[in-house]
């Protein structure tokens, strides 16, 4: 066992290293990031100034062997919008990034879950028939198209929702989030119900498979054969078998809600990272997009690699399998 | 044995042609999703003839006919159904240009996904041992990231571009298709036929080429058809944020995000009349799709 978490770790440390060679590398051939960074009318000896003073002017190899002396210590490089650490910038973000997301994972489960026991229970229904069928259009619904007709219908037409930001942020035990003031929430629900559409459908279709196939054991049987009321059988038997497989996928799906909040965030303005890193890919930020882009990846990699330890503990031929390779 | 016959286990490939088509037809949500889906690429394809003005032709576009709403007479006398944008463009004539965007990008990388998809799955199959177990971790790694993450990732680095966007999607979906195709032609070495073939020591590319490949095939029908779907969101979604085609040739996606602007002074049919055709385009492939694999894999249906 340890030996299998140890090769995984180095694999994941090899891909990281991998990734941030190929980042740093092609990203040095998109632009020139000194034009974003002085006045075009400026002199030629003022531009090779700033060229200087960013390390522009050294060869690229040279850059990354900076770039990875300063990452091993914590230093992402400056962002050359903002003139402060990429890294702290980030870490400013997060926060508003990581409430949308739980956020929205709340509002996935709250709708999808209903509903999708529901279409498991009564799989001939007509309302069965309407819900799976909602269910492929949300799979074929453009999200950020309709975040957009959601600001039009809500904010433009009705004037009920503001259209973009944060909103006023209050402190609850010493956390601060949007969640906790009125303001905040109604600048919340939209970005936070948008983001969660690409998962309800999920969360829906998880439900609803689960459902059919614990309904069909022996022990349901036995409890209707018990006389059981139909609301207790949902709530202590099927529920807490179900939950199981719904909780491992959300925890594994929670990186991609972190990854689609860049689409989100840009329509709400949201001040998260996403917007963030939208923001300096079009900007040519570079420091922002390869700190942006590692960290991604890092996040990535250690999700996997949980669930990876986790498969490999519950499951012994998981592990075994990789040892003849 | 000769090893022509071989190959008719899963039935000659024009034979199940045809009796697919033929369960299509039968099919009302099929053939009515498959009809459309045609109608889509018909209207994308004569694009520039059918379309009442030529919205990239600064000649005819005349700024004075900035925001008409829907059903407006324009400055020439055209009416605009759907509209106009904030430049003059009619929107309709704007959605059909788009859509061709829209569907060129898909198609294309689409097909270098499936190409090198393919090789790479067959490849894997066949030879398996290291270069399998190398391929497969290459696929599993990047399957872990979201599709739209690698694609705004590749675009970031490439920068703007049709061709660049083309590559971009083609990076993203190979490794589905390598999965996919790996995993159908695993179960077709382990059957007689592929065995006959092996004994009569037939070169490899031969047993590739002509045993492997023709029947591993059909599964990718139905993944290259919602794949398609997929990726013409995913483009729509970085058009709108603005790092997919360049605003000269325009998809639904770039449509939409020039919309974005207008919509606080309540200019809405600039953004929703091309959301709706991307809504309708990607929901019919999808249904269109998920029908063929009922069609084609009965058992997955109960």
């Amino acid at each position: 066992m340890f030996a299998f978490i140890l090769r995984r770790s180095i694999q994941s440390v090899v891909v990281l290293f991998v990734m941030s060679l190929l980042v740093f590398c092609m990203i040095n051939l998109v632009g020139d990031p000194v034009d974003m960074l002085v006045n075009p009318e400026s002199l030629p000896d003022e531009i090779e100034r700033v060229r200087r003073d960013f390390g522009l002017d050294q060869p690229v190899y040279i850059q990354y062997w900076q770039f990875l002396k300063g990452a091993l210590s914590g230093d992402l490089g400056k962002s050359y919008v903002f003139g402060r650490p990429a890294l702290a910038l980030m870490a400013e973000r997060f926060s508003a990034t990581l409430e949308l997301a739980f956020c929205a994972l709340i509002i996935a489960v709250i709708i999808g879950l209903p509903l999708g026991i529901y279409a498991g229970l009564r799989p001939d229904g007509f309302a069965t028939r309407i819900i799976m069928g909602m269910s492929v259009l949300g799979i074929s619904i453009p999200t950020f198209w309709l975040g957009l007709m959601m600001i039009i219908l809500f904010s433009v037409i009705l004037g009920w929702l503001p259209v973009s930001g944060r909103g006023e942020i209050g402190v609850f035990l010493g956390v601060e989030s949007s969640i906790f003031t009125m303001d905040g929430l109604k600048h919340l629900i939209m970005p936070a119900t948008n983001l969660a559409l690409f998962k309800i459908a999920m969360v829906m279709r998880l439900a609803r498979a689960g459902t059919s196939e614990v309904m069909a054991q022996d022990f349901i049987r036995f409890a209707r054969a018990k006389g059981l009321p139909r609301k207790r059988i949902i709530k202590s038997h099927l529920l807490p078998n179900i939950l199981i497989p719904i909780v491992t996928v959300i925890g594994i799906e929670f990186g991609t809600l972190i990854a689609f909040a860049t689409v989100t965030e840009s329509i709400f303005s949201w001040p998260g990272l996403g917007k963030l890193v939208i923001d300096a890919i079009i900007n040519l930020d570079r420091p922002v997009v390869v700190a942006y882009l590692l960290f991604v990846v890092a996040l990535f990699l250690a999700l996997n690699l949980i669930v990876d330890i986790i498969y490999a503990a519950l499951d012994p031929r998981v592990r075994l399998q990789g040892d003849d390779t | 044995m000769s090893a022509r016959d071989t190959r008719a286990t899963a039935g000659s490939p024009l034979g199940a042609l045809s009796k697919w088509a033929h369960a299509v037809w039968s099919r009302p949500s099929a053939s009515i999703s498959g009809l459309f889906v045609l109608l889509i690429a018909t209207l994308a394809a004569l694009a520039p003839l059918i379309a009442p003005t030529n919205p990239y032709d600064l000649a005819t576009v005349s700024i004075l006919d900035g925001r008409l709403p829907p059903g407006q007479e324009m400055f020439d006398g055209t009416v605009a159904l759907l509209g106009t944008d904030g430049a003059g463009r009619d929107v309709l004539s704007a959605i059909l240009w788009g859509l061709r965007t829209s569907l060129i990008v898909a198609i294309s990388s689409a097909t270098i996904a499936l190409t090198v998809g393919l090789t790479v799955g067959l490849a894997a199959a066949f030879y398996g041992g290291r270069l399998d177990a190398f391929l497969m971790r290459v696929v599993d790694i990047q399957l872990s990231f979201p599709a739209i993450l690698v694609a705004l990732v590749l675009l970031a680095l490439l920068g703007k571009g049709i061709d660049k966007v083309i590559i971009a999607l083609a990076i993203v979906q190979w490794a589905v298709y390598a999965r996919t195709v790996r995993a159908a032609a695993m179960v077709e070495r382990r059957k007689e036929y592929f065995e006959a073939a092996t004994c009569l020591e037939l070169s490899n590319g031969r047993i590739i080429w002509k045993h492997l490949l023709p029947n591993s095939v059909s599964s990718l029908i139905v993944l290259a058809t919602l794949q398609t779907a997929h990726s013409i969101t995913i483009e729509a979604t970085l058009s709108f944020l603005g790092v997919g085609v360049p605003i000269t040739e325009p998809s639904l996606g770039s449509l939409i995000s020039n919309g974005f602007d207008f919509i606080l002074s309540g200019a809405y049919w600039i953004t929703f009349f091309p959301g709706v055709m991307l809504l309708a385009t990607v929901a019919a492939i999808n249904i269109f799709g998920d029908q063929l694999r009922t069609i084609i894999n009965p058992r997955l249906s109960r």
